[in-house]
């Protein structure tokens, strides 16, 4: 079920890049595909009524239904870097406006 | 001497040049000298990191597919950084982590891990191309590189699930047992995800704005340093972990065609000396990837240097041109080499060799290139390539001719000597080892053997 939604925010994601036409909302739409993404890559390590992959006092054996935590931190890297990629994308747009006065890509005048 | 120094280095290096700016730009010309150097003293292996044996761990592969990678890729960084380092000595930061994510990129073993570094490298690749002045354009390449490593992240997950090691080893022997119909899928994400940077379709129309709108560090670095990198790290993937079923093969048949021939005839419609030179390697970025796909490993490699090399030379001369010049359409450029023979010269050399002419080191690749595809008994590919190699011969040749003939005063552009130098010994070298071939004969097939990534399962 997870998988589904992570596909609908991926595909929805990819829409709004293509169809967007400001600047802003198409940072927007990149986020979306990221978020669907990273939950996508959650769902491959989830597990039906799983346990956090630490290891305590109760649960001490490798053999109990502990959930993958390697997708997990995968997600942890993959978050950081899009956060990167979102405040670069914005800095770049900040100055789109100050040369174009404008965020609509139509109004731009420019390829 | 371990090879994680390639990556920590430049990345240690790059904080500590944000707190002090004034010893930046010394600092990335020590890194990227040393990086080089240490190349000298380091011997072939493979790192273990945190002492996780793969596939648990992340491990760096310095075999000497990585080696010739490294050595090339950083001796191009250091010349483009060194003939750039005064004018854009704010970017020194950038491009010290751009040194790391392109070291990381070669080295790097696991999948997710080179997903880390294509980012990082993309990252410095977005901000060094702000010195375009054009942010649309580099919106655009940011928006187009995002969704690329995006599928190829996707791509990489489904392999995860399928066979539960990210490592490039254990999954391209768990892939080549698998079902391929299966595994076409995420390869094909994959695939996409890395052609944007790799300049393949369907994700390239970034490289018009970028290296159309480039200048003598962006358009040097990007068109030849970048796709020199990118180039090597598909030729990793295709070899090392790609199962390629009939479909892929089909589909990548579909995508090499297209862009060679997309290429030649955007360059040959072209009345811009950059649009000429960015259509033209989107031409041989495709031309690389068809070697790597057919099993020629070493000539693919081979052509990957030598473009990246011509490349840097082309892009540079023609940028520094630009700046003074104010523009860069053929008819206002006309006669600009009769007063700089030396510089006229090597740029001819450079774009020779491009086309494939005997005397020059791309005749070498060229012809052998071809000849080993005519032994695989498949004539599309060696019928494209000849084709197209006319178009590119037809368009070369003509650029020269305006190039180096004016009737009218031609447009005075002068240069440093150091820059009279740099490209006079890149373009020797050029003549060198396309009249002696055996050394890069003798290196082509020692690559050929490489068939497997040394170390983890």
């Amino acid at each position: 079920m997870l998988q589904y939604a992570a596909i609908i925010l991926l595909v929805l994601g990819l829409y709004g890049i293509l169809t967007q036409r400001n600047v802003i909302k198409i940072i927007i739409s990149l986020n979306i595909l990221e978020i669907g993404l990273n939950l996508f890559i959650i769902s491959v390590g989830y597990v039906e009524d799983g346990l956090a992959p630490i290891f305590t006092t109760d649960n001490a054996s490798s053999t109990l239904n502990f959930v993958d935590p390697l997708p997990q931190a995968l997600v942890l890297t993959a978050i950081v870097i899009g956060v990167g990629t979102t405040a670069l994308g914005l800095a770049i747009a900040k100055n789109i406006y100050q040369k174009y006065g404008t965020f609509n890509l139509d109004e731009m005048g420019e390829e | 001497m371990s090879a994680v120094y390639f990556i920590a280095v430049p990345l240690l290096a790059a904080f500590i040049s944000i707190l002090n700016k004034k010893v930046a730009p010394y600092l990335l010309l020590l890194v990227s000298f040393a990086s080089i150097t240490y190349l000298g003293f380091i011997e072939l292996q493979e790192v273990v990191i945190g002492g996780f044996e793969a596939p648990y761990g992340i491990n760096l592969v310095l075999d000497q597919f990585s080696y010739v990678g490294l050595l090339i890729v950083n001796v191009l960084f250091f010349i483009v950084v060194a003939l750039d380092v005064q004018k854009y000595s704010k970017l020194a930061s950038i491009l010290l982590v751009a040194l790391a994510g392109l070291n990381g990129l070669l080295l790097t073993g696991d999948l997710f891990n080179l997903f880390v570094f294509i980012e990082i490298s993309g990252i410095a690749a977005y901000l060094i191309t702000t010195t375009n002045k054009k942010p649309l354009a580099t919106f655009n390449y940011l928006v187009q590189g995002t969704v690329g490593s995006c599928l190829y992240l996707l791509g990489l997950i489904i392999l995860y699930a399928m066979f539960g090691t990210l490592n490039m080893r254990g999954i391209g022997t768990l892939a080549a047992d698998a079902n391929v119909v299966a595994v076409a899928f995420p390869f094909l994400l994959m695939f996409i995800g890395l052609g944007v940077e790799a300049k393949l379709l369907p994700l390239n129309s970034w490289v018009k704005g970028i290296l159309g709108n480039s200048n003598t560090l962006s358009g040097p670095m990007i068109g030849a340093v970048y796709a020199t990198a990118m180039g090597l790290v598909f030729g990793r993937l295709l070899v090392n972990v790609f199962a390629v079923s009939e479909q892929l093969q089909l589909i990548i048949t579909i995508i090499i065609v297209v862009s060679i021939t997309a290429g030649e005839a955007m360059a040959y419609a072209s009345t811009k000396v950059r649009e000429i030179l960015l259509f033209s390697s989107i031409a041989q970025a495709a031309l690389v990837v068809l070697l790597f796909v057919s099993g020629f490993t070493g000539w693919a490699v081979l052509l990957v240097i030598v473009n990246g090399v011509g490349k840097l030379v082309l892009f540079f001369i023609t940028n520094l041109i630009t700046e003074q010049v104010g523009s860069d359409e053929v008819n206002a450029l006309k006669g600009v080499f009769t007063n700089n023979k030396i510089v006229g010269l090597s740029f001819t050399v450079a774009s020779l060799s491009a086309i494939g002419l005997p005397l020059f080191v791309g005749f070498t690749v060229k012809m052998n290139m071809l000849g080993a595809l005519f032994t695989t008994g498949e004539y599309l590919f060696p019928a494209v390539i000849l084709l197209t190699s006319i178009v590119e011969g037809v368009y070369f040749v003509k650029l020269l001719i305006k190039l180096w003939n004016s009737k009218n005063e031609a447009p005075q552009v002068t240069f440093d000597f150091i820059v009279k130098y740099v490209v006079a010994l890149i373009a020797i070298l050029l003549i060198v080892f396309g009249v002696y071939q055996s050394p890069v004969e003798e290196l082509a097939n020692d690559l050929q053997a490489i068939n497997y990534i040394e170390g983890g399962n």
